[in-house]
């Protein structure tokens, strides 16, 4: 989760008194903890990228609503990760999403359609297949929950907060996430 | 010894509980199931996170700068909340002065002294009238002060000045008042009391307007008159009624407007 910078409320107030350039220092500050949390659940650099200038675009214009009180770097985060929620809410382009099968043992590699990174090239392609196509298997909600507890070291209210559904709703998603990859990845439990 | 399940498990995980960890320690089922939950999830591999250097910021800010309008600070209009200010004090000013006048009518209604009208109405009726000159007469108060007047003109000295010249004036005062009385009598539908007034106001009139002056003939004639019809006696039992059956002459009178 992101931290507060101790100017981030004078900046905001100048930005609000008409400074625009003043929101650049605040990009500059939290735009790589936006990246981080936008690549963990798009799962995508590019989809990633988007996300983070989408949140800065919709966070500059609900800039006014920001309350004084909160931790900007918070709340930019929760705007990132619900951008990146409706990243992967919406419909993807037919060949940049692997087809889902239904039964894990059926599901030899379907790797998607990626730009591939030298790290990802040293993985097992079959071991990273199959982590990636049970993880898009799960509902956007299930993924960005899961994502966030797995990863991100988010508790469950902040879970909560930032895909603004209630506490036992998110603890439900990352458990219903869970059962669902441990199922999905059983086969490779034989081979390691 | 009751397990924990996979959702507590789960939650065990992410969030080191000391329940859990205590049932761990005692229960080999569910260490077994906790370790292969532990042994999953660990072997979980995501995509490393791409670099991002220190410029990454400033790129995302220059990509959407462009796009981005200037904020402005909201005006204060001071003419306008100066105002608003006023026009505030102003209401608030001109609302305490009707709240004040309000109360004040309210009060002096309440102390306004009770002028009592028109006998012999039934209680539940009004008892007041409009702010005109009102002449109160009580029914018992005007027979006592009419008795009065007769006693004294039964036995006035015909010939002395001084005794006559009250008697008129008097007579006027009741003349007045003995016919609102009668006025209200008639409404009231009481002929007895009306003929006793009746005849009252052929007297007072004759004390209080005899033509050329109360002369010791006319004191005299109107003695005899007096004495014969028996004006005085009738007078006094209506009195005597009156005092027996009403209620405090403020609550119960005749009168009217003049």
């Amino acid at each position: 989760m992101v931290r507060m910078g101790k100017n981030d409320h004078a900046t905001v107030r100048a930005i609000l008194a008409g400074d625009k350039e003043a929101y650049g220092a605040l990009v500059a500050r939290h735009g790589a903890s936006l990246f981080r949390v936008a690549f963990r659940i798009t799962g995508n650099e590019a989809d990633a990228d988007d996300v983070v200038q989408d949140a800065f675009l919709r966070g500059y214009q609900k800039l006014e609503s920001f309350e004084s009180r909160s931790n900007f770097g918070t709340w930019i985060y929760r705007i990132a990760v619900r951008c990146a929620l409706d990243r992967i809410s919406a419909p993807r382009a037919a060949g940049s999403r692997v087809a889902e099968a239904s039964d894990p043992e059926q599901d030899e590699v379907q790797v998607a359609d990626r730009a591939a990174s030298p790290e990802r090239l040293l993985l097992s392609g079959e071991i990273l297949a199959l982590q990636d196509q049970a993880l898009r298997s799960l509902t956007p909600m299930e993924q960005a929950a899961f994502t966030l507890r797995h990863l991100e070291d988010c508790s469950t209210e902040e879970i909560a907060a930032a895909l603004g559904i209630a506490p036992n709703a998110a603890r439900q998603a990352v458990f219903r996430a869970v059962q669902k990859m441990r199922s999905r990845l059983a086969p490779l439990r034989m081979k390691r | 010894m009751k397990h924990l399940n996979e959702e507590e498990l789960v939650e065990h995980y992410y969030k080191a509980d000391a329940r859990a960890e205590r049932h761990l320690a005692r229960c080999a089922a569910c260490a077994e199931a906790f370790v292969a939950l532990h042994s999953d999830l660990a072997a979980i591999e995501f995509p490393a996170l791409p670099n991002r250097d220190a410029a990454y910021g400033e790129r995302v800010w220059e990509s959407i700068s462009a796009s981005l309008p200037r904020l402005e600070a909201p005006k204060r209009n001071w003419l306008g909340w100066r105002l608003l200010r006023g026009l505030s004090y102003a209401s608030a000013f001109g609302l305490l002065l009707a709240c004040a006048f309000y109360a004040g009518r309210q009060w002096e209604h309440g102390h306004q002294p009770r002028v009592t009208v028109a006998a012999k109405q039934p209680q539940s009726q009004p008892a007041t009238r409009p702010p005109e000159r009102v002449v109160v007469v009580v029914l018992s108060d005007h027979l006592d002060r009419s008795e009065r007047l007769l006693v004294e003109l039964k036995h006035a000295d015909a010939d002395s000045e001084e005794m006559i010249k009250p008697l008129r004036d008097q007579a006027r005062s009741l003349l007045v008042a003995n016919q609102l009385c009668r006025r209200q009598a008639k409404k009231q539908d009481d002929p007895a009391l009306d003929a006793a007034l009746e005849r009252l106001d052929r007297l007072f009139d004759q004390l209080a307007n005899q033509p050329g002056g109360l002369t010791p003939a006319a004191i005299t004639r109107l003695q005899d008159q007096l004495n014969s019809d028996s004006l005085l006696f009738e007078v006094r039992v209506l009195r005597s009624k009156a005092m027996d059956h009403e209620p405090p002459a403020a609550a119960r009178s005749y009168g009217g407007t003049i």
